[in-house]
């Protein structure tokens, strides 16, 4: 068997099965936990949980009045690859047939230009993400090695789709079985790490504004 | 493969009694030379090796195959300048062309060998069956295992021409009921080269026998010893509708709109990025055409294992699930083992609470 | 075909590769030679090249196992060879610079068996006048 064969056979299939099962038991678990009851009083004039959890994520997506250009630089740049990410995992035609192999659904995909200009821009957005991470003392002290390896992480993929879609360093089927490799074990890490972000941010926000909402405080 | 000594007579020689001028053999080398990507200014000088060397002795042997191979290199259509080939080997032993069978056949093969121990060139197309002794493919009450090891043994080197032979092709597809492996696994104290195929390019297989009589070597040989120069390349690379696939323009289905205008086949399933031929270049029939050309997509059939890479339509890019059950079975047990952890808190949670209630009733029964 | 077949700018390159090679040749006698057949050219390009050459004064046809047609440019020392193989499509094609092809030349072995051969010829003719 072959790299390749390897890699868009049992590798792949592995991971979705670690990733399956590691984002439901993760989820559930999390979900089902006995919660503390609130015994504070709620404030007059506080918004319903409901309305107070919506505004709450809403308000998280921009850097709130009185942060420095560098705060508003490190949320820009956050914006820029998760959009470069979204825009090349959802509109490269290559893509989109994985994933219409796995769902049965597909839709028109972007010129490979605009993807690669995306990668591009995505993985210097990344690199940029990394040096604020290792330069702000503040970012310094919180990081753990779990940050840096979901940086890597996440970085791979791109790094070497983009080499595969321009034919460099290796033969093509060679290029082709190591990124998809790269995405096995974003698949595998992702339940574990911090790329559970991508389904907590919405319950962490939420309840964050939740929490203040009841005693009055927008945060 | 020369050796100065040639009892048969050089190939000069051979062309000068047909009575067929050293400009045929100029022209044949410049074609040569063309094919095997080698400078223009080499044919001269490849014409005087030639003219110079032994008709070079070939003994081919068919093996679990279909024919396609051998038909694939004879079934031209008039003698052309292609059909020199044959005035450059002695074609001393082939089992499906010969017209001698029975006891006789199996008398020249030994004769051919006798005459030409340790210089002659063994070709094999089809692969070797294996299981039970190798049993399931035999000739004149011989195995083919067995008939292998003994021709191989003499040979100066071998060719395995077609996918069969050089990777175990479609006998060796699941479940391989035969057992069947490629000549290289049998074969490992010669050069075994590889010209795969399904069927292998005449000019493949010719020019590389061509090569070997040429130049005394074995041509630069791949990772899969196949000829860099026929396999260098990938269909993908070489193909005329590469501009489509850049931009990112593909064909959806056979018929539409996409396929009319000659875009890429990429989401119908071509293997042409991971194939490794010579289609794209030399093409098929003469020329005419190759499959890309023709609106398929490339089936990849000069690659190990084609036959078994999850489906000649499925786009490369797609995953080739074994078993899909297996993703359903992981997010049951994902469903279950988030259960449990929730039951586990709160039954624990429940445990402290009683705990907790107990205690704080002892403790005001203790109050004065 | 040439109206419709793309240009890709090849014939263009390679007329200044031919006019290196022939510059080369007229200075030291260095001959060359191209492989058109190698190399991506569209009809087009092709129909283009053929155009800017032109032709020459000479232009041999032969039947040496299969057609051949050679002709000399309209640049001296500039010649087309093109080989048909089977079905009458190009099998070998070359722009050779040179003062003459090779294909072209008798070579020193054929002419060897040739002057034998006549010899023979010849005093077969002889024995066979003097008998009578």
């Amino acid at each position: 068997m072959s790299l390749l064969d390897f890699a868009r056979g049992p590798a792949i299939e592995v991971a979705l099965a670690v990733f399956t099962l590691g984002v439901m038991w993760r989820l559930i678990s999390l979900l089902g936990l006995p919660w503390a009851k609130d015994r504070t009083v709620r404030r007059a004039g506080a918004p319903s949980d409901f309305s107070a959890g919506v505004s709450g994520f809403i308000r998280h997506l921009w850097v709130p009045k009185g942060f420095g250009m560098t705060s508003r630089f490190a949320l820009i740049n956050g914006y820029v690859f998760h959009l470069g990410l979204a825009i090349i995992f959802f509109g490269f035609v290559q893509h989109i047939l994985f994933l219409r192999g796995l769902f049965g659904v597909s839709w028109p995909g972007l010129p490979t230009s605009v993807i690669s200009i995306a990668a591009v821009v995505t993985l210097g957005s990344l690199v940029a993400a990394l040096v604020r991470r290792m330069t702000s003392p503040v970012m310094r002290l919180i990081s753990t090695a779990n940050d840096y390896f979901t940086w890597l992480i996440t970085t791979l993929p791109v790094l070497t789709g983009l080499l595969a879609v321009s034919h460099l360093g290796a033969r093509y089927e060679t290029l082709l079985a190591i990124h998809i490799l790269t995405v096995a074990a974003l698949l595998i890490w992702f339940p574990f790490g911090k790329l559970m972000h991508a389904f907590l941010v919405f319950l962490t926000r939420a309840e964050t504004g939740v929490f203040y909402g009841r005693r009055g405080v927008k945060i | 493969m020369s050796d100065g000594n040639h009892p048969g007579g050089t190939i000069g020689e051979a062309l000068l009694a047909r009575g067929i001028s050293r400009r045929s053999l100029l022209k044949y080398t410049g074609y040569l030379a063309s094919i095997l990507a080698l400078p223009p200014m080499a044919s001269r000088a490849m014409a005087d090796a030639l003219a110079k060397a032994p008709r070079q002795s070939v003994i081919w042997l068919s093996f679990q195959e279909c024919t396609g191979c051998t038909e694939s290199l004879t079934r031209s259509f008039n003698p052309t300048l292609e059909d020199m080939i044959f005035d450059l080997i002695s074609l001393d032993y082939h089992e499906t062309l010969m017209a001698v069978s029975g006891a006789a056949a199996e008398e020249a093969m030994q004769a051919a060998r006798a005459a030409n121990k340790g210089k002659y060139v063994l070709v094999v197309d089809g692969s070797v069956s294996t299981a039970e002794g190798g049993i399931y493919s035999t000739n004149a009450g011989k195995t083919n295992l067995a008939t292998l090891k003994d021709m191989a043994s003499d040979a100066a080197a071998v060719l395995s021409v077609g996918t069969c032979a050089a990777f175990g092709g479609i006998p060796h597809a699941k479940p391989n009921p035969t057992g069947a492996v490629p000549v290289s696994e049998i074969v490992t104290d010669k050069p075994v080269i590889n010209i795969p195929g399904c069927p292998p390019i005449p000019e493949a297989i010719a020019g590389t026998v061509a090569y070997i009589i040429t130049f005394g070597k074995l041509p630069d040989l791949d990772h899969l010893s196949r000829p860099k120069a026929f396999f260098g390349d990938s269909i993908h690379d070489r193909c005329y509708r590469r501009p489509f696939y850049d931009k990112g323009l593909f064909a959806k289905s056979f018929d539409d709109e996409g396929a009319r205008n000659g875009w890429c086949l990429y989401e119908v399933g071509c293997k042409g990025p991971v194939t490794y031929n010579a289609c794209a270049t030399l093409k098929w029939n003469g020329g005419v055409s190759f499959p890309i050309q023709s609106g398929h997509g490339c089936l990849g059939c000069s690659e190990p294992d084609f036959w078994d890479r999850g489906g000649f339509y499925k786009p490369l890019s797609a995953s080739v699930m074994g078993n899909p059950a297996i993703i359903g079975g992981a997010a049951v047990a994902g469903i279950v083992a988030g259960a449990a952890s929730v039951a586990l808190a709160r039954k624990r949670r429940a445990e402290a609470l009683a705990a907790q209630s107990k205690a704080s009733a002892a403790a005001q029964e203790k109050m004065p | 075909m040439s109206e419709e077949s793309p240009r890709t700018g090849m014939a263009q390159s390679l007329l200044r590769e031919i006019a290196r090679a022939l510059a080369a040749l007229a200075e030291t006698g260095a001959c060359d030679a191209i492989d058109l057949r190698s190399l991506p050219l569209t009809g087009g390009d092709r129909a283009d090249l053929e155009t800017a050459l032109g032709r020459g004064e000479v232009a041999a046809t032969f039947d040496a196992s299969g057609q051949s047609e050679v002709w000399e440019t309209r640049h001296a020392g500039v010649w087309w060879v093109r080989h048909l193989g089977g079905d009458g499509r190009v099998a070998a094609e070359t722009i050779e610079i040179t003062p003459i092809p090779d294909i072209l030349a008798a070579h020193p072995d054929d002419i060897r068996a040739s002057a034998a051969a006549l010899m023979a010829e010849l005093a077969e003719t002889t024995e066979e006048t003097a008998h009578v």
